[in-house]
Parts: C-alpha cells; sequence; structure tokens
C-alpha cells in the first residue's frame, strides 16, 4: 500500500495494548478531536487491522489510510461530523 | 442515525476461567468504545469478578487485564449489575463490591434485556 504524506493532528502509541484496548483509546482520543481533524495510531495488537475500520464504521468515523511498520500497524484516522 | 443502540452482556464465568470471564469485559469494552450502551448482569460465579479486588488477579492470554476492562467500563458508563441471590449465596454484600455495581434481582435483568437490541451471555 502507498503511504500518503498525511499530517495528523494528535497521536496515540497503543503499542503493547491487548484487545480490546487500542479501541477504546482510541476512541476516547478521538472523543478529543473536532470533526475533520486527524488522529494518528500506533498498535501491534493484530486484531487492530479489523477492529479499528469496524469500529470506525460504526462510529462515524474514517480510516483514511493505514499501513504496517515492522511489528506496528498505523492508522490514520479522521473524526466525523 | 438509528436509536441509541443498547448491548446487555451477561457474565456467569468467574475468576477460575480466565478466557471466559473476559471475554465478555472485551466485548462491552469494545461496545462502550463505539457509543452502544453497555449493561452488564452478573451471575452465578461471575459475582465474583465484580468483588473488590478480584478483577486485578484475573488475566487471560492475549486479552487486555480484566481490572482494566472493568475500570474502562464503568469510566465510560457502562453498568455493572449484579444478581441479589447470588451475592447472598456466596457471603457477600453491597460493601464486598465494586464502586458502581448495582444489586438486582430477576425482573430488573428481565427489563434490561427486553429493552436491549442485543443481549450475549457468557
Amino acid at each position: 500500500m502507498s503511504q500518503m504524506q498525511i499530517q495528523e493532528t494528535q497521536a496515540l502509541d497503543a503499542r503493547g495494548l491487548l484487545c480490546p484496548m487500542p479501541v477504546i483509546k482510541t476512541a476516547k482520543a478521538m472523543k478529543e478531536l473536532a470533526p475533520g481533524e486527524v488522529l494518528k495510531l500506533t498498535a501491534t495488537d493484530r486484531g487492530s487491522i479489523a477492529d479499528i475500520p469496524a469500529w470506525a464504521e460504526s462510529t462515524g468515523n474514517e480510516v483514511i489510510e493505514w499501513h504496517e511498520e515492522g511489528d506496528a500497524i498505523v492508522f490514520f484516522l479522521r473524526k466525523g461530523a | 442515525m438509528p436509536d441509541q443502540e443498547k448491548l446487555v452482556v451477561m457474565v456467569t464465568h468467574g475468576p477460575d476461567e480466565p478466557e471466559l470471564a473476559t471475554i465478555p469485559f472485551a466485548m462491552a469494552g469494545a461496545a462502550v468504545a463505539s457509543d452502544v450502551d453497555v449493561v452488564m448482569g452478573f451471575q452465578g460465579n461471575g459475582c465474583l469478578l465484580v468483588k473488590k479486588g478480584v478483577a486485578e488477579t484475573v488475566a487471560a492470554p492475549e486479552f487486555a487485564p480484566l481490572g482494566d476492562l472493568l475500570s474502562t467500563i464503568h469510566e465510560l458508563g457502562g453498568q455493572l449489575l449484579v444478581c441479589s441471590p447470588c451475592i447472598k449465596s456466596r457471603g457477600l454484600s453491597e460493601d464486598d463490591l465494586v464502586d458502581g455495581a448495582e444489586i438486582v434481582a430477576a425482573a430488573r435483568f428481565v427489563a434490561e434485556i427486553t429493552s436491549a437490541t442485543s443481549t450475549l451471555v457468557y
């Protein structure tokens, strides 16, 4: 997957957290953002690859891009309206 | 947006079965993170998980620690309902339970379940 240059508003390091804490921490972090702002999430829980897009869809947020960096998975999430 | 969704999660396994005790908390945690109203119901040995000091001792491989999940669910507004006869039969009282735990009986569980979008039973 090609990596776009995306400027995040905030970053969340969820490396080492196990299911379902990456989603819970993401939800908390996104509540601090305004609509349109972007959260960069870095996680190592492989379940996040399925979990974060499912969470985003059910909560009206958007996964702009995701990719793997070594053992980590990096997501860019845009807060919905 | 549809009407507010509500998930009831019934917990019947205790600390002697860490995985079956933890999975309902993982589901409830994901639900509160998804803006779903959550009611956790504790029956049978599940009641032991909301006895003060117990959740912190339970961890299942590859899941977040149960104590972290319990505190997060409570913090994010999840309700913790505990079966009255189940705690009495185990010699427990309200003072033995974690903050936020509410002692209820069968009719309250029925009311929560019949008004929920979905119910999970573990």
